[in-house]
């Protein structure tokens, strides 16, 4: 018995310790590559001393990128998470249930509308009106949960409505006459391309306060993984609780859409490999785990969109369609199988 | 400030949902150290009533007090210290391994982060011991099966230490085994840790076992509180679920045995509960639990024991003792008030081993076969085949399952058999010593006759409600068996009448059968043939006289006259007629007589018939019938 929970934390503590080497490579990697070569003491130099044209690159371009790939990868991978212990099921994610896409939807709507008047949004304010959209999308959710007890009717109900949004938004951006219409183009394919420090600044200051009350949580996620009844019995406020898991979860993919607009699956392919990695769900450590593996994975992500078909981009979202689309159809499979097996 | 004790009070409570009342007023209070038990059709608010007093739903009016104080007082947090739960929800926790399940019972005591401390985890083992849910731990809760999961959820409910824990249907899903281990786990729980229990249950005789005060839901209020002995009558349990007590009899596998070759008659008591289970049903589950003790080392608090009828019994096992190569231990024949003498005594079997093979043997109080033509042969102890083939059956199964290849020997013992089996009827059958470790040896006392043909009457009529065309009547269990199987009837509106036969007749016509179809052993039917219409031996008993009555008319020799009457059971002097070759005549003389005698009973615009078997082996069948039994019997074949 001794020897068992000995083993589960030598699991515990190596699965830690190869996500953090796993993101120190990613960073150094994410560093030094990218459409303009630089030899390694180019880097050191532009580094430490800060000079030279390849500071220029690294401070002002690939850091800040790389910081918006690190925490929002995490935040999205955190939010997903929050979202199946809220459905109770493995398959629930921000982009699945199509909140994402509600988030990209009021966030075109709303730049479009101002840049029309010639008024260009800053970060808050579009944080602010993704944070809307998926509240809105989630309550369109809820509204259909609250009927269909199946969850592959409700990830497909979820898809759609992310279909819907994405059809209004591409009809908002055709219709568009604005020269911004590009970058609005290309984030609402999603990108982390073109973060800016004071975009760090946001999201450092929105995800980590929610990471925090995330962990504060930790408890009461434990309880109500076993369902809302236990959950109550065990003295959770089950309507507050609810309600803050919803925000949380809702500001964190918010977040993550106004910057680097929808980002499919990481939702729920992250969690799932640290599931798999961990071998458990205990939000004690799933919460730091899906933070530090969806940040890697954004990370390798970001790497291949910017680096395998360089100089030409890819969108993030089909990078994380590509590795993530897999890993969730392997997730709905096992609890299709599940489900009828049970 | 304690309110009379009472750990959990409901007080003029009304429950529903969507603020409509489903559940009046009802008052319901709990003490600890007490197990209150729900019981009530399916719909009839049971739920509701469990939800409500564990603060799922809210209450529509009154005050559910818990410790003295009304429960809304209370923080979550600290009504999560006194209460937890284990309710039919059921969940699915992706990846947690049932350990993770049962550890969250300890919420109520962790930190902010909810991180477990050394008592934490003694508390989170002792109540997986307790549950014997070790050797699940470390599987994942969504990769067990159902009646793994819910000892994992009680295993989880014990882990908050609660002083009350409320579970619904705790026992959905529990084979029988697991259902018994449940329960006393929950007495366990009751008893030494002095938790209140409120739980709701589908068996009733599970309900019946363990609960110390039931609470009966119907028509919307409680309609009735008391102890298992006061709800668990033949008046009211049929009344509460809406069905006949026929129905609810068979429920209970009563009538429920087999009795040695008809001649002890087995009392169908005036109130169905205290049927209880016969002497060899309890020896055998004292010998099933002696063989658990000795080579499992497993002491069981209840015994499960399929009885010939096929039903379950369930009966609790005391004075549990062993020593290195021996284990013994008790079972009280637990028949409430039936009238019988057996009622109440201790039953005790040890149980040894040995080389190879099951031994079954008498102690003391245990009768001694002296006389030929009973089911043991002379010399033997009275322990009749049927129960000696319930207990290899039973030692067979624990050895199997204990890998024990070696042999056991069984001894059985009545400690005060020697002084009842006087007032039973073995002293006459050549029975010396002791009782009769089968149904019971006879004797009933003749103050509880009047109910007990009440009862029948009672059950006549209800089979009146169901089908007023034909009625079927039998003494007992083994005319209904052969109804059954042999004659291929459908018995499902089968009236078992006991010795009333007469009574069961008038109760017919008063309730204006038409047809009336009486399907009977000899032992019994041949009482008939000298218009004995109550064949309670008490009554007198005059068979061998109308055997030998009859088989004088049929021609026999005064020789074959003397044997018969020397009998001790019917089969023995059927098996001199037949061996005289006058078995055949002297049944048509017999059969007219008993045609005679229902004829007298019954108006002529009745039409009712008789068919008379026995189980003997050389001639076993029908002995004979009435001449419109064939016609009548249509009418109960089972069509295909």
């Amino acid at each position: 018995m001794v020897l068992m929970e000995r083993k589960k934390r030598i699991r515990y503590n190596l699965s830690f310790l190869l996500l953090v080497i796993l993101l120190l490579v990613l960073f150094f990697l994410n560093l030094v590559s990218g459409s303009v070569q630089m030899r390694p003491e180019e880097i050191i130099n532009a580094l430490v001393g800060r000079t030279g044209d390849g500071a220029v690159i690294l401070w002002e371009i690939r850091i800040p990128r790389i910081l918006a790939a690190f925490f929002l990868g995490g935040a999205l991978s955190v939010s997903g998470f929050l979202l199946q212990t809220f459905f109770a099921n493995p398959i629930a994610g921000p982009f699945v249930l199509g909140i994402s896409s509600g988030a990209k939807l009021v966030v075109a709507l709303v730049m479009i509308l101002l840049l029309s008047r010639g008024i260009s949004m800053n970060s808050l304010s579009m944080v602010l009106a993704a944070f809307v959209g998926s509240m809105i999308c989630t309550g369109f959710v809820l509204m259909i949960s609250g009927k269909v007890r199946n969850m592959s009717v409700l990830v497909i109900c979820g898809v759609m409505i992310g279909y819907i949004c994405s059809a209004i938004t591409d009809f908002a951006v055709t219709f568009a006459d604005d020269s911004n219409i590009v970058n609005l183009h290309n984030w609402s394919l999603g990108s982390f391309s073109g973060t800016t420090w004071d975009n760090v600044k946001v999201i450092v200051l929105i995800v980590i306060p929610a990471l925090f009350f995330v962990v504060g949580m930790t408890k009461q996620i434990n309880a109500y993984q076993m369902g809302a009844t236990y959950a109550q019995s065990l003295g959770v406020n089950i309507r507050l609780f609810r309600t803050v898991l919803i925000l949380l979860s809702s500001i964190l993919s918010a977040c993550v859409t106004a910057f680097a607009g929808p980002v499919s699956f990481v939702g729920v392919a992250v969690p799932h490999l640290m599931k798999s990695l961990f071998g458990t769900a205990r939000p004690i450590l799933m919460i730091p785990a899906c933070f530090l593996g969806g940040a890697a994975f954004c990370l390798a992500c970001d790497l291949i969109a910017r680096t395998f078909f360089s100089p030409t981009e890819l969108s993030i979202s089909s990078v994380t369609a590509v590795l993530g689309a897999p890993i969730v159809i392997y997730v709905m499979l096992r609890q299709h199988r599940k489900e009828w097996d049970g | 400030m304690k309110e009379n004790g009472f750990y959990v009070r409901a007080d003029k409570v009304s429950v529903g949902y969507d603020g409509k009342p489903l559940i009046r007023d009802m008052e319901l209070f709990v003490s600890r150290g007490e197990i209150l038990t729900l019981i009530g059709p399916n719909g009839s608010g049971k739920s509701t009533i469990l939800k409500s007093l564990i603060g799922q739903l809210e209450l529509i009016s009154g005050t559910v007090y818990l410790d003295g104080q009304p429960m809304k007082n209370y923080t979550k947090k600290e009504t999560a210290e006194r209460m937890s739960v284990l309710m039919t929800e059921r969940i699915r926790p992706d990846r947690m391994t049932c350990e993770e399940v049962v550890e969250t019972g300890r919420y109520p005591y962790t930190g902010r982060m909810g991180i477990l401390s050394a008592d934490d985890h003694r508390a989170v083992k002792d109540a997986l011991l307790m549950t014997e849910a070790q050797e699940l731990k470390d599987l994942l809760y969504n990769e067990i099966s159902d009646g793994q999961k819910q000892r994992v959820l009680l295993a989880r409910a014990i882990a908050q230490e609660p002083e009350v824990m409320v579970l619904d249907e705790p026992t959905s899903f529990l084979d029988i085994k697991y259902k018994l281990e449940l329960l006393t786990v929950l007495k366990k729980l009751a008893k030494e840790k002095n938790a209140a229990v409120i739980l709701s249950l589908h068996e009733l005789d599970l309900a019946r076992k363990i609960s110390d005060r039931i609470a009966c839901v119907h028509h919307h209020c409680i309609e009735r509180t008391g102890t298992p002995e006061e709800i668990f009558t033949e008046e009211y349990i049929p009344q509460l679920f809406e069905i006949s007590v026929q129905d609810y009899r068979r429920y209970f596998g009563l009538p429920c045995e087999n009795l040695p070759s008809g001649e002890q008659h087995r009392a169908v008591s005036g109130k169905l509960l205290r049927c209880g289970y016969t002497t060899g049903t309890c020896a055998a589950a004292a010998a099933k639990a002696a063989a658990l003790y000795l080579l499992k080392d497993e002491a069981a608090g209840y015994i499960s024991i399929r009885t010939p009828a096929g039903s379950t019994a369930v009966l609790e096992i005391e004075d549990l003792h062993r020593t290195e190569s021996e284990a013994g231990c008790a079972v009280t024949k637990d028949a409430g008030d039936d009238p019988d003498v057996t009622n109440g005594i201790l039953i005790c079997a040890v149980v040894g081993k040995i080389p190879e093979g099951i031994t079954i043997s008498g102690g003391k109080g245990v009768g001694c076969v002296t006389k030929e033509g009973l089911d043991q042969a002379v010399g033997e102890a009275a322990i009749n085949s049927v129960p000696r083939c319930m207990m290899r059956e039973a030692l067979r199964e624990v050895m199997d399952s204990a890998g024990y290849t070696g042999g056991l020997k069984v001894c059985i013992s009545v400690p005060e058999g020697e002084k009842i089996a006087e007032r039973t009827f073995n002293p006459r059958m050549g029975i010396t010593g002791g009782i009769s470790i089968i149904g019971t040896s006879g004797i009933v006392e003749p103050m509880s006759n009047k109910a007990l043909a009440d009862t029948i009457r009672l059950e006549i009529r209800q089979a009146a409600k169901k089908d007023r065309k034909k009625i079927l009547l039998t003494p007992g269990n083994f005319g209904l068996r052969f109804a059954k199987e042999e004659l291929g009837l459908d018995t499902g509106s089968c009236v078992v009448c006991s010795n009333f036969i007469g009574d069961a007749l008038d109760a017919a016509l008063e309730n204006e059968f038409q047809n009336i179809l009486l399907i009977g052993h000899i032992g019994k039917l041949i009482k008939l043939g000298i218009g004995m219409t109550n064949t309670h031996s008490g009554n007198g008993d005059g068979r061998m006289e109308t055997m030998a009555a009859c088989a004088l008319l049929a021609g026999a020799e005064q020789e074959t006259l003397r044997r018969i009457l020397s009998c001790v059971t019917t089969d023995a002097a059927l098996s001199i007629l037949q061996k005289e070759g006058r078995l055949k005549s002297t049944m048509q003389i017999l059969g007219g007589r008993i045609d005679a005698c229902l004829k007298r009973r019954v108006p002529d615009t009745l039409p009712v018939g008789f068919v008379c078997f026995t189980n003997a082996e050389e001639f076993g069948g029908v002995l004979m019938q009435s001449e419109n039994a064939e016609e009548l019997m249509k009418r109960w074949r089972i069509k295909l």
